[in-house]
C-alpha cells in the first residue's frame, strides 16, 4: 500500500536531434508525489523540468521507465491531471466565462447543465473574476488571463495540477498576488500540485518539498529540500522563518553549482602540458578575503607564467561549499582553503566518501578575530565574562554566531575560546556557517550576536560601528594557520611538477605580500572586483586595526598582523593538522581517524614544500614550525591526540574510527 | 459610461466645420484623384495619348447612355452594364464558392496531415503558378462550353491562395492549444469546432480575401477570350473589336469599381467573423 499520488520510477527522456544521434535530456529520475503535497521542480533553462512536468501530464512519454498516477501509468494527457501553462493557453475568441465553460462542459458533459453553470461560476468567482466574465482574453491583463487559467484547470476537480512557470511573465506585485491566492486555493481543496519555476523565492514560498535538477545533458535531481514552514503561510511572513534564508541560499547554492559546471562544461578542458609541467591550464580557486592576497599577487605580477604555468584561471566562489564541490567533482585543480579542510575532506567530513586532498603550503596566518553585534555591546557585553552571563540570563533565546565554515580555523578556534571561557558552543550558542561577505548584514538586522571571521570582513562591522571586538586571533593562537593550499592527492600524483610550480608561484608570491612596503599596493589589487571587489581602504595586513581610527595612524606600526611569509611559516606541519583534526573530531565533525599517523603523512605534502623552497633558494623558510601556543597553555602533545581530547572538558561524544583510504593512485 | 469628448470652445457642431476639420483625411485622395484625371485631360487633348479625355465619356453620346442606362436590356449581348457585371459576377460567385468549398477541405487535410503535404505541396506549387489565361485554353478543351470553362478558370485561379491560407493556419495552430485540447481530451469533431476553426479562421479568410481579388481578375481573362458570353469582359474585347474607345474605357473603370468592393466587402466580413485578430 502506498501513499503516493504520483510515482515517476526511474525515466530517461531522450529526444532525436535533427542531425541524426539523440540527446539525453533527463536521466534516472525518481520521484515519489504524496497526496496534498506541493512540488516545485526548479533548475537552470534547458534542465528538462518542463518536459518532466509534460511527462507526468501524460503530454510526452519517458523514453524510459514510467510515470504512475494513483497506481496507473500516465499514457496519455487527461483532465485529472489538469495543467495550467505558461502562456494560460486561453482560447482568444472565447470569452472567460467561456474559456471556463468550454473545459467544463468537456469533462464533466454527463452533469445537467445548470450544474456546470454552477460549477463555471463558482471558479469565476473564486479567483474574483465575476465583472470581467464576458471578457476575451486580449482584453485582459496577464494577471488575470493567468487566473482564468487556474479557474479553468480547477473547476474540472484535477487529482492533480500541473503549473509550468505560471506567473513567469506576470509583474512582481501581481504574482505576489496570485501565488497567496494559489496557496489559498490548495490549502483549501487539499491539491496536489506540481509546479515548475525558476524563482527561488516562489519556490520556498509555495511548496512543502523543492526539487532542484542539474543541468543537462542527461539532468537528474540533484537535490531534494524539504520546505518545513509551517501552513498557512503569509508572504511577508516566511521571509522571517529561519529555515527561509537556509532554504533560499541552498537553492541559489545549488543553482550557482550548477552555473559553474556548465560554463567550466563548456571550455575545451584538455590538459594542456607544457615546459616539462604536466599540465599548465590550472583553475584555481578562492574566496573574496584578504588571505586571498597571494594568489592575486601571483596572476598580477605573472608568477604563473614564471613559473611555467600559463593558464592559470582564478575562480572565485562565493562560499568554501562551492570549493569543496569543484574539488569533489574536480572543474578545480587547486584551491585556497581552510587550513582544517585538507584533513576535514580526507576524513570524508564533507558527507561523501573520504577525499583525500594534500596541502604544500600554508598560505597565510592569522587575520581573523571575534566580532560582537553592537545590540550586545549596549547592553554591557564587551568581554567574554560578559558575553558567558549574557547567555545565562538570556537563556530562552536563540544565540546564533557565525562562522565560514566547520573546517576553517575561525569555527575551530571560536569554539575553542568559547568552551575555554565556560560556554558551550553547540549547547549555549548555535553556530551557523555562513558566506563571509553575508556576515555583516547578519550582524546589523541582529540575526546573529556575532561572528569569528577573516579580514576584512572582521573589521568592517567595528569601522561601521555595527559591532565591536570581542577577541582577536593574536589573544587565542598568535600565528596559527588560517588558509592554506589544496590539491586533490590524485591530482598530485598526475602533476606532480606542475604541483611544485604552483606551491613555488605561490611562495614567491607569499614572500612579496610579506613586505609591509607593498600592503598599499596589496589593498589596491585586492579592491578590484575580480578579487574582493570592496574599497582599499578597507583591505588591511596591519595589526590593531579596529581601533585604528581612534589611536591615529602612527599606531598602525609595522606589526604584521596576517603573517604570508616566513621562516617555518609556510611549510605544512603535521602537528598542527592533527591539532585541527583533533579538534575536529572533538566537535563531532570528523571521527578522529584511528590511522592519523597515514592521513598526516599523506596530507602534508613537505617534500613538494621543500623542493620549491629549495628551487626558490628559499630554504630557510623550510625549517619546521615549533609547537602550538594556545592561549590557555593547555601543552598539545602530537603523540596522544586522544589523551588530549579526553583532558578536554567540553566535547561532543567523540568517535575514533579508521579512515578508509585508497592507497594514493593517480586518477 | 461612453466617455464624452468635451466640446472645444468656439468649435462649430456644424457640418461645415466637420469638413474642415477632417480634411486632412479627404483632401489628399482628391487632390490625388483630381490631378490625375487633369493629367489624362491634358495629355488626351493635346493629343499626346490615343485615349479619349474623361470629359469625353459624358459628352460622347454612346459612353453617356451607358453610364446613365446600366438597366436597359435590347435582348442579346446587348445590355446594360449593371446586367453584364451581373453575368459576370455570378460566374464568379459559382466558380469561387466552389474554390472556397474544395481550397477550405483540402487546406484543412494537407494542414493537419503533413505526408499528404509533402505528397501534394509540389503539385500545388506548380499549378498555383500557371498563370489564369493559361487555363482557358485548357478549360476549353475539357468543358466544350463557355459557362463550365469560365466558372473553371476563376476556380482553378481562386482556389490556390485560399488552399494555401487554410493549410498554413492549420499548421499554426498554437501547440498549447492542442495541447488544452489533448488534456481536456476533446473528440475531434469538438477539436474542429471549437479550435481548429476558430483558430485558423483569419488565416482562411487571408486567403479569401487575396482569391476574391484573383478570380475577378480571372473573369476578365476567361470572357475575354469567349466570344459570345455576356460579361463585362466580353463586353471590353467587344468594344475594342469595334473601335470604341470610351467604352474600353468605361468598362475597364467599372472592372476597378467592383474589384474594389469586392475586396472592402470581405475585408468588412472579416472583421465582422473574426473580431480583434
Amino acid at each position: 500500500m502506498t501513499t503516493s499520488l504520483v510515482d515517476v520510477r526511474t525515466i530517461d527522456k531522450s529526444f532525436d536531434l535533427r542531425g541524426g544521434g539523440t540527446y539525453l535530456a533527463l536521466k534516472g529520475i525518481d520521484l515519489e508525489i504524496t497526496k496534498g503535497e506541493f512540488i516545485s521542480l526548479i533548475g537552470h533553462s534547458g534542465c528538462g523540468k518542463s518536459t518532466l512536468l509534460n511527462m507526468i501530464a501524460g503530454l510526452d512519454l519517458p523514453t524510459e521507465g514510467v510515470v504512475l498516477l494513483d497506481g496507473e501509468a500516465v499514457k496519455r494527457p487527461g483532465p485529472d491531471k489538469m495543467v495550467v501553462f505558461q502562456n494560460y493557453s486561453l482560447l482568444p475568441w472565447l470569452t472567460v466565462r467561456e474559456n471556463i465553460g468550454l473545459a467544463v462542459d468537456e469533462v464533466m458533459g454527463d452533469l445537467p447543465r445548470e450544474e456546470r453553470n454552477a460549477i463555471v461560476q463558482e471558479h469565476i468567482e473564486m479567483v474574483g473574476l465575476g465583472p470581467a466574465e464576458a471578457k476575451l482574453p486580449q482584453q485582459l491583463s496577464g494577471g488575470m488571463r493567468q487566473r482564468v487559467a487556474i479557474a479553468r484547470a480547477l473547476a474540472i476537480r484535477p487529482k492533480l495540477l500541473l503549473l509550468d512557470e505560471p506567473f513567469g511573465a506576470l509583474d512582481a506585485l501581481t504574482r505576489g498576488n496570485l501565488q497567496e491566492k494559489l496557496m489559498q486555493i490548495c490549502n483549501e481543496h487539499e491539491l496536489t500540485a506540481v509546479m515548475v519555476t525558476h524563482d527561488v523565492d516562489e519556490a520556498v514560498l509555495l511548496s512543502d518539498r523543492i526539487v532542484m535538477l542539474t543541468n543537462g545533458p542527461g539532468s537528474g535531481i540533484g537535490g531534494i529540500l524539504e520546505v518545513d514552514i509551517p501552513r498557512p503561510r503569509q508572504r511577508l511572513e516566511v521571509v522571517h522563518h529561519p529555515s527561509y534564508y537556509s532554504l533560499r541560499s541552498e537553492i541559489i547554492y545549488f543553482l550557482n553549482r550548477q552555473k559553474r559546471v556548465k560554463q567550466w562544461r563548456a571550455r575545451p578542458h584538455q590538459t594542456v602540458a607544457r615546459h616539462g609541467l604536466e599540465k599548465v591550464n590550472l583553475d584555481l580557486g578562492f574566496l573574496p578575503l584578504a588571505a586571498s592576497a597571494p594568489l592575486a599577487v601571483a596572476e598580477a605580477h605573472g608568477l604563473f607564467a614564471k613559473h611555467g604555468l600559463d593558464e592559470v584561471q582564478l575562480i572565485r566562489e562565493p562560499t568554501w561549499r562551492g570549493i569543496v564541490d569543484g574539488l569533489v567533482d574536480g572543474t578545480l585543480d587547486a584551491s585556497l582553503m581552510p587550513a582544517g579542510m585538507p584533513t576535514w575532506m580526507t576524513a570524508g567530513g564533507h558527507g561523501g566518501a573520504p577525499l583525500p586532498i594534500v596541502s604544500a603550503l600554508t598560505l597565510s596566518r592569522n587575520g581573523n578575530g571575534i566580532t560582537l553585534g553592537r545590540r550586545l555591546a549596549e547592553q554591557g557585553v564587551h568581554t567574554v565574562e560578559d558575553y558567558r552571563a549574557y547567555l545565562k540570563s538570556h537563556e530562552r533565546e536563540p544565540h546564533t554566531m557565525g562562522i565560514v565554515h566547520e573546517a576553517s580555523m575561525h569555527n575551530l578556534l571560536l569554539r575553542y575560546w568559547l568552551a575555554a571561557n565556560g560556554i558551550d558552543p553547540d549547547k549555549d550558542v548555535h553556530l551557523q556557517a555562513l558566506p563571509p561577505a553575508q556576515m555583516l548584514a547578519d550582524l546589523k538586522d541582529g540575526s546573529i550576536d556575532g561572528y569569528c571571521v577573516g579580514a576584512p570582513w572582521l573589521d568592517r562591522a567595528i569601522r561601521d560601528g555595527h559591532g565591536i571586538a570581542m577577541a582577536g586571533d593574536l589573544a587565542i593562537w598568535p600565528g596559527h594557520p588560517g588558509k592554506v593550499l589544496g590539491v586533490r592527492e590524485d591530482w598530485a600524483m598526475a602533476y606532480p611538477n606542475t604541483h611544485i610550480a604552483l606551491t613555488k608561484a605561490l611562495l614567491e608570491a607569499c614572500q612579496y605580500c610579506a613586505d609591509p612596503a607593498h600592503w598599499a599596493e596589496l589593498s589596491e589589487l585586492l579592491s578590484d572586483r575580480r578579487y574582493l571587489g570592496i574599497k582599499p581602504e578597507l583591505i588591511r595586513f596591519s595589526e590593531g586595526s579596529p581601533d585604528v581610527d581612534r589611536a591615529g595612524p602612527e599606531s598602525e606600526a609595522a606589526v604584521p598582523h596576517h603573517l604570508f611569509f616566513g621562516e617555518g611559516l609556510n611549510r605544512p606541519s603535521r602537528t598542527e593538522h592533527l591539532w585541527m583534526m583533533t579538534q575536529m573530531a572533538r566537535w563531532g565533525e570528523i571521527p578522529l581517524p584511528r590511522n592519523w599517523v597515514e592521513i598526516l603523512e599523506r596530507v602534508c605534502q613537505v617534500g613538494v614544500f621543500s623542493t620549491a623552497a629549495r628551487e626558490l633558494g628559499l630554504e630557510a623558510v623550510s625549517y619546521q614550525r615549533q609547537g602550538i601556543d594556545l592561549f590557555d597553555g593547555l601543552p598539545f602533545n602530537a603523540d596522544d591526540p586522544i589523551g588530549y581530547l579526553n583532558a578536554q572538558v567540553i566535547k561532543r561524544d567523540f568517535s575514533v574510527a579508521e579512515i578508509p583510504l585508497a592507497p594514493p593512485s593517480r586518477r | 459610461m461612453v466617455p464624452t469628448s468635451p466640446r472645444r470652445p468656439g468649435a462649430t457642431p456644424s457640418p461645415l466645420g466637420w469638413l474642415t476639420r477632417s480634411s486632412g483625411s479627404w483632401l489628399p485622395p482628391l487632390l490625388g484623384i483630381g490631378g490625375f484625371l487633369l493629367l489624362w485631360q491634358i495629355l488626351s487633348i493635346t493629343k499626346m495619348i490615343a485615349l479619349p479625355a474623361p470629359t469625353s465619356l459624358f459628352t460622347e453620346e454612346r459612353t453617356r447612355n451607358l453610364i446613365l442606362y446600366p438597366f436597359y436590356d435590347r435582348g442579346g449581348l446587348d445590355k446594360g452594364l449593371f446586367w453584364q457585371t451581373m453575368a459576370s459576377l455570378g460566374r464568379v460567385a459559382q466558380g469561387y464558392t466552389l474554390a472556397a468549398l474544395v481550397g477550405i477541405a483540402v487546406g484543412i487535410t494537407i494542414g493537419l496531415k503533413p505526408t499528404i503535404n509533402r505528397a501534394f505541396d509540389p503539385l500545388f506549387q506548380f499549378l498555383r503558378m500557371v498563370a489564369p489565361l493559361a487555363w482557358v485554353p485548357i478549360a476549353l478543351v475539357l468543358f466544350q462550353k463557355n459557362q463550365p470553362a469560365a466558372i473553371f478558370v476563376i476556380f482553378i485561379t481562386a482556389i490556390w491562395p485560399i488552399l494555401i491560407n487554410t493549410a498554413e493556419g492549420v499548421r499554426q495552430i498554437p501547440q498549447d492549444y492542442r495541447n488544452v485540447a489533448l488534456v481536456l481530451q476533446m473528440s475531434n469533431r469538438r477539436f474542429f469546432t471549437k479550435v481548429l476553426i476558430p483558430s485558423a479562421l483569419p488565416y482562411i479568410f487571408t486567403g479569401l480575401r487575396i482569391s476574391i481579388g484573383l478570380a475577378w481578375l480571372a473573369i476578365i481573362a476567361a470572357e475575354i477570350v469567349m466570344p459570345g458570353t455576356l460579361g463585362i469582359g466580353f463586353f471590353i474585347w467587344d468594344a475594342y473589336q469595334q473601335n470604341y474607345v470610351g467604352e474600353i474605357v468605361l468598362g475597364v473603370i467599372w472592372i476597378g469599381a467592383i474589384g474594389l468592393v469586392l475586396d472592402r466587402l470581405m475585408a468588412w466580413l472579416q472583421t465582422r467573423i473574426s473580431p480583434g485578430q
